[in-house]
């Protein structure tokens, strides 16, 4: 407990998480603008040329994501993209740090159980991406109230499916910061944790869509298409999608695909550390 | 809580540490006792870093193992209640004031968080508590490494190169702290590569060479046991005639003119000057010091492999 105690002290005697909850919440802003204006002009009222001559999946998609539930559970989970990848970043910066600024001596010879250190990190690196997700999902709410009604809809924000994915949001929010944390035992540079990281999260999980749907439908083999989903960010996605979507895995699917992604890179990563010369 | 060292001995036997294309610390033995300062000594890279990383857990050992008051340092339940490590100068956040800094290792600890303020003021911080550690100079992240390892009151401080960074009057600020600190009772090792220092500071020495034991006990043993032998020097307009009236003992020429004699007394020097009525402008007995005996053991031995 004294441990989790130090590592909030850590991040709190810094500047680097209130930047971050600065960045994540004014991304969220123009995140809930981008979707706003994306539900009204792409889904619930469309220009008609865009609508002409639609295939057939794709229009049974976008009525699928015109139905209240799933609106809601689209808007209420806004600014997810960059939520995440800030609690990610913290996550790697709670371990870089130790070694960018050479403190990893000190938090060893304070506690020489370092699998200990590492869930210490975890757990407060999780606590972090829950406040974020709180704060977030306190603005979103009555923002996707407002959004709703003057569009019409009666917001569906009882829902047990859309009650669900606000949940299974706060879910991915502390997983982020698990893999977050997870890359920065496995990359002790900060930079190259940092960059790596974000190029997978931005480009890399574009490229996987990419390549994914070019393969798929050069071979014709429609499982292959699934394979997007082992991506970390379209499985948070995916996750907190609310209602099934036609052409989607469940949500649960998503939720497997990110615990397996934090179990994976903070096991991987604490094995390392506990056997890792610190010098 | 429990589990707090009474007897700061540190034992180490067999210490080894291989890395891929060098061994750094090869088969490493020795004792170090409380109550007194104990000079770690090498030239660099013989591998005293490496072997205060590895009593600390920090560095995994090849082969050997190291005890403090006999339990290894993992094995401590309170390890900041019992040792106190400053091991290097730039180890905390950037961003982050001295105060906070240390009080981060305290939640760690267990420890209250007046103790941050105790240990500021230890080593003469406090004015600079709130400051940010990006602005420290070398000396003021030394004392802040220094109150580091006191805040738990350890029965052991192991010190590597503390003495970087610090001005003539910080080293003689830690140098009374040191012994004071000793003085109580305390185990303190204290890594260096600056041997004049070390004869003012430490009771007893260590010394390594290329990863292995050379010499160790107290210092005036260690100067006796390495045959060294002491001399006098003495000035004066006759020289010959001072030497014809000491008749058997062994002299040399300094390029200053000087005499230097060996197997004579000072004392026996200044009778027979007297008695053949030469005058003598300068007598001084030379004794070995650490720096000569340390060169001359470590002579030979590969500082660099």
């Amino acid at each position: 407990m004294r441990l989790i105690r130090s590592e909030f002290l850590k991040i709190r005697t810094t500047n680097v998480w209130w930047l971050f909850a600065v960045g994540a919440l004014g991304l969220l802003v123009l995140a809930f603008a981008i979707n706003a204006l994306n539900m009204h002009f792409g889904v619930l009222a469309p220009p008609p040329e865009a609508t002409e001559g639609m295939p057939p999946e794709q229009a049974e998609a976008l009525s699928a994501m015109a139905e209240p539930v799933a609106l809601t559970s689209y808007m209420v989970t806004s600014g997810q993209y960059f939520g995440l990848m800030f609690v990610m970043l913290l996550g790697i910066i709670t371990v870089t740090n130790e070694f960018h600024h050479q403190t990893a001596t000190t938090t060893f010879l304070a506690t020489p159980h370092r699998t200990a250190v590492i869930l210490a990190k975890a757990a407060a690196g999780g606590v972090f991406g829950i406040v974020l997700w709180l704060v977030t999902t306190a603005l979103t709410v009555p923002a996707t109230l407002i959004f709703l009604n003057s569009e019409g809809i009666t917001p569906a924000l009882g829902d047990g499916e859309v009650v669900r994915a606000i949940l299974l949001n706060g879910l991915a929010y502390a997983l982020w910061a698990l893999i977050g944390i997870g890359v920065g035992v496995l990359i002790r540079s900060q930079i190259g944790a940092t960059i790596t990281a974000m190029v997978i999260y931005t480009v890399g999980t574009i490229a996987v869509s990419i390549i994914v749907n070019v393969l798929t439908s050069l071979l014709e083999w429609d499982w292959l298409a699934n394979v997007q989903w082992a991506m970390p960010s379209l499985a948070s996605n995916l996750m907190t999608s609310g209602t099934d979507l036609p052409g989607q895995p469940h949500y649960w699917v998503g939720a497997l695909v990110l615990i397996g992604w934090a179990v994976v890179t903070g096991l991987i990563g604490t094995l390392l550390t506990r056997t890792r010369d610190v010098s | 809580m429990g589990n707090v060292i009474t007897d700061g001995e540190i034992v180490v036997s067999g210490l080894t540490k291989q890395y891929k294309q060098v061994r750094a610390v090869d088969g490493l033995s020795f004792t170090i006792r409380p109550g007194r300062v104990t000079g770690f000594l090498g030239p660099n890279g013989a591998g005293k870093t490496t072997t205060l990383r590895m009593i600390l857990n920090l560095v995994s050992p090849t082969a050997g193992s190291a005890t403090i008051g006999g339990v290894r340092y993992a094995d401590l339940a309170e390890p900041l209640r019992s040792v106190g490590a400053v091991l290097e100068a730039s180890s905390a956040h950037k961003g982050r004031t001295g105060r906070n800094h240390l009080r981060v290792i305290c939640a760690a600890a267990g420890l209250p968080a007046s103790r941050a303020d105790e240990a500021l003021e230890l080593v003469g911080l406090t004015p600079a508590a709130k400051r940010k550690f990006k602005g420290y100079s070398l000396g003021m992240r030394q004392r802040l490494g220094i109150a580091a390892a006191m805040l738990g009151d350890p029965r052991v401080l192991i010190l590597d190169e503390p003495a970087n960074g610090l001005d003539p009057e910080g080293i003689r600020w830690m140098r009374d702290l040191l012994q004071k600190l000793a003085g109580e009772g305390r185990t303190v090792l204290v890594s260096s590569h600056l041997l004049s220092e070390m004869e003012l500071l430490a009771d007893d020495v260590v010394i390594i060479a290329a990863g292995r034991l050379v010499a160790q006990g107290p210092v005036a043993d260690v100067i006796g046991q390495a045959g060294s032998v002491g001399s006098v020097r003495v000035r004066t307009p006759r020289p010959d005639a001072l030497l014809a009236a000491l008749d058997g003992a062994a002299s040399s020429r300094t390029e200053d003119g000087a005499l230097v004699l060996t197997g004579v007394t000072a004392e026996q020097v200044g009778d027979a000057a007297l008695s053949a009525g030469v005058a003598v402008h300068e007598l001084v007995t030379e004794r070995p010091d650490l720096e000569r005996v340390f060169l001359d053991l470590t002579a030979g031995k590969e500082a660099i492999r």
